[in-house]
């Protein structure tokens, strides 16, 4: 498994299209991939699930991901988050 | 006639027309339990509406991008499995799952602090309801029946309902759910029709077609009014639409009182989009180009690169006077990437020009990213939060050691680039005559000079009440920093809602202040005020404000 923390720049957190965005962006990744905020741990690969954890601009998250394509895809989920999910 | 009091007021205007009532369809679900044979068609019978409700979507998304994220959401594999597990392991029917589903992730978002989080269970709430009129049978909701030009009255309108509905016969909203942030309110201001949302007793107060008065203005809502009242009414909506269509007209011309004293009103703006946005309001120029959005929205301390970019842009976007504030952080306002240690009086701690004055290359990156920018068009430095001739100095000091390194590396920027400063502290007020001969202008900002002459929080709500501009120590304050700004020939500005205010404006005209800044929205008010002031007048009354003892008296005169 591997993980990289990294900060959520979106203005009002991953609200329904930031949201939505990664939701398309994990699911085309093969690994297991978990979001960690604080005590909360969340699979992107679901919006409703993602928007629950109630991730606001500035918290610090830490991405894993777990599988085959591992490493690949924690490049893919941070860049996307890095870029701000289309916002 | 019955009256409807509104707290909550969504987006402004007066109209009067017959409601259209949009009817809820009946999507409780039904109550049957299901045996082991009949698992399967109810799981296919979810599929199929999925399935339906996803290409109804798809299509709603061409036009409008929020259905794109409603997308995704109905095909959200958390919210399918909820209900494929709930047929198949607790024999529920493919509705009571759904409705079971629904409401396990709404339970979720209502409990968050976030009122914009909140209303995302609306966006749910949305597509489930789609799912259920779907396993129903039912068909989408429409406004065919809608032929004349009414005020809709509903329980809430969704993004799918609205997406249906011709606009050109909707005067007005009212909805029994939702808040200022909600899809309604949203619509509603970005097309400029009034709205009042969150009137509970909308639903029992009303019937189908019955006339009604909404004034958003006020937040009242008359029911079969009389026709006295009708009239009476018309009278003031026709006034208040001639005035607004009048003030947007008119924004374009200069503010020159009615004897001939020409004044310049500026916006305050705090990004490049709202540079765009105050545009068609005509304004003079930017008074106040808040550069903290650059450093609060960013991971990193802004590049000198990335704020030329941005400076660049604001300054041909409006191709007049763009004053840039250096940036003012600290106090209230903190960055992500920086750690600001805890003080104990944050608004008298570490901030803004003293934060500059300390992180020297991160105040470079700005002066020289400013100075680049001003060879594409009129940008000018503002300080904020002197205190003290010192600072000046320094700041203007390195100023000038990044305008040398600019010439040695050639590149071009305006060697008389103007310099001012804000007076929002006591120090710079009591020493203004002196800061004057050092700086090209001066700006003054009455939240942090009210909070800091009177020694008044104004974030604290107990002494709220001891916060205010009218004050005549502020007010002495301000005519101060103007004569001492027009002593030397320099131009003295205002960058604050007081500028704004009904009543400041009119004073500060007549304590002669030369430009009013305030939010882009507000400049058509304040053009007006000014267009129909008399300078002469307005100075009579600022000259005998001097002489009160009391906000009492000054409130008197005004």
């Amino acid at each position: 498994m591997v993980s990289q923390k990294i900060k959520v720049i979106n203005k009002s957190g991953l609200h329904l299209r930031p949201a939505g965005e990664l939701t398309k962006i994990a699911g085309k990744c093969l690994s297991d991939i978990t979001l960690v905020k604080g005590e909360k741990r969340v699979n992107p690969k679901s919006v409703l699930i993602l928007m629950s954890a109630g991730i606001m601009c500035g918290d610090e998250i830490i991405v894993e991901c777990d599988g085959p394509t591992e490493e690949e895809d924690l490049k893919t989920i941070v860049a996307a988050i890095e870029s701000g999910l289309g916002e | 006639m019955r009256t409807i009091i509104v707290e909550k007021k969504s987006s402004k205007g007066i109209v009067m027309g017959n409601v259209y009532l949009v009817e809820k369809q009946d999507l409780k679900p039904r109550q049957d339990m299901i045996n082991e044979d009949q698992i399967e068609l109810e799981v296919a019978s979810y599929d199929k509406a999925v399935a339906k409700a996803v290409s109804e979507l798809e299509v709603l998304a061409k036009d409008n991008e929020i259905f794109a994220a409603h997308v995704e959401l109905a095909k959200d594999i958390a919210l399918y499995e909820g209900v494929v597990n709930r047929i198949r392991n607790e024999k529920q029917n493919a509705e009571i799952a759904l409705r079971n589903t629904e409401e396990e992730y709404c339970a979720i978002f209502d409990m968050m602090d976030d009122e914009y989080m909140r209303e995302r269970s609306a966006d749910l709430k949305d597509i489930c309801n789609r799912f259920m009129r779907i396993l129903k049978g039912l068909e989408e909701r429409d406004f065919s029946g809608i032929r004349e030009k009414v005020i809709l009255v509903a329980e809430d309108l969704a993004p799918s309902d609205t997406a249906k509905l011709n606009l050109n016969y909707v005067l007005g909203f009212i909805t029994k759910l939702g808040g200022v942030t909600s899809h309604v309110s949203i619509m509603a201001r970005s097309l400029g029709l009034p709205a009042l949302v969150g009137v509970s007793e909308i639903l029992d107060e009303v019937k189908g077609n019955e006339f009604v008065i909404l004034d958003a203005n006020e937040g009242r809502i008359y029911i079969d009014p009389s026709d006295d009242f009708v009239a009476e009414f018309k009278l003031k909506a026709d006034e208040f639409a001639r005035k607004q269509k009048e003030l947007e007209e008119a924004s374009h011309l200069p503010a020159v009182t009615t004897d001939g004293r020409k004044v310049k009103v500026c916006a305050n703006v705090g990004s490049v989009e709202d540079v765009k946005n105050m545009l068609k309001f005509s304004p003079d120029g930017i008074g106040l180009f808040r550069s903290e959005f650059l450093y609060m929205e960013n991971t990193h301390f802004p590049t000198e690169e990335e704020q030329f970019e941005a400076y660049k842009e604001a300054a041909v976007l409006c191709g007049k006077e763009v004053i840039i504030r250096t940036l003012d952080i600290g106090g209230d306002k903190e960055l992500s990437y920086y750690d600001f240690e805890a003080e104990e009086n944050p608004f008298l701690g570490f901030r803004a020009i003293r934060i500059s004055l300390e992180l020297v290359d991160v105040f470079k990156a700005q002066l020289r990213a400013l100075l680049r920018a001003s060879a594409f068009g009129d940008v000018r430095i503002m300080y904020p939060m002197i205190i003290s001739m010192e600072e000046l100095t320094r700041a203007n000091e390195i100023l000038e050691i990044c305008k040398k390194e600019l010439a040695a590396e050639g590149k071009a920027f305006n060697e008389n680039i103007k310099v001012g400063m804000m007076i929002e502290t006591p120090a710079s007020v009591i020493q203004a005559e002196e800061f004057a001969k050092h700086v090209d202008f001066f700006s003054i900002g009455t939240n942090d000079l009210t909070q800091y002459m009177l020694v008044v929080d104004r974030g604290n709500k107990k002494i709220s009440k001891l916060y205010d501009t009218f004050h005549p120590a502020v007010l002495k304050c301000i005519k101060r920093v103007i004569d001492a700004g027009h002593a030397q020939n320099i131009e003295v500005g205002m960058c604050g809602e007081f500028a704004a205010d009904d009543k400041g404006t009119g004073l500060l005209l007549g304590m002669g202040l030369d430009e009013f800044s305030v939010s882009a929205g507000s400049i058509p008010e304040v053009k007006d005020k000014i267009r129909k002031s008399s300078y002469n007048e307005a100075k009579a009354v600022a000259d005998r404000i001097g002489d009160a003892y009391t906000i009492d008296e000054v409130m008197k005169l005004l």
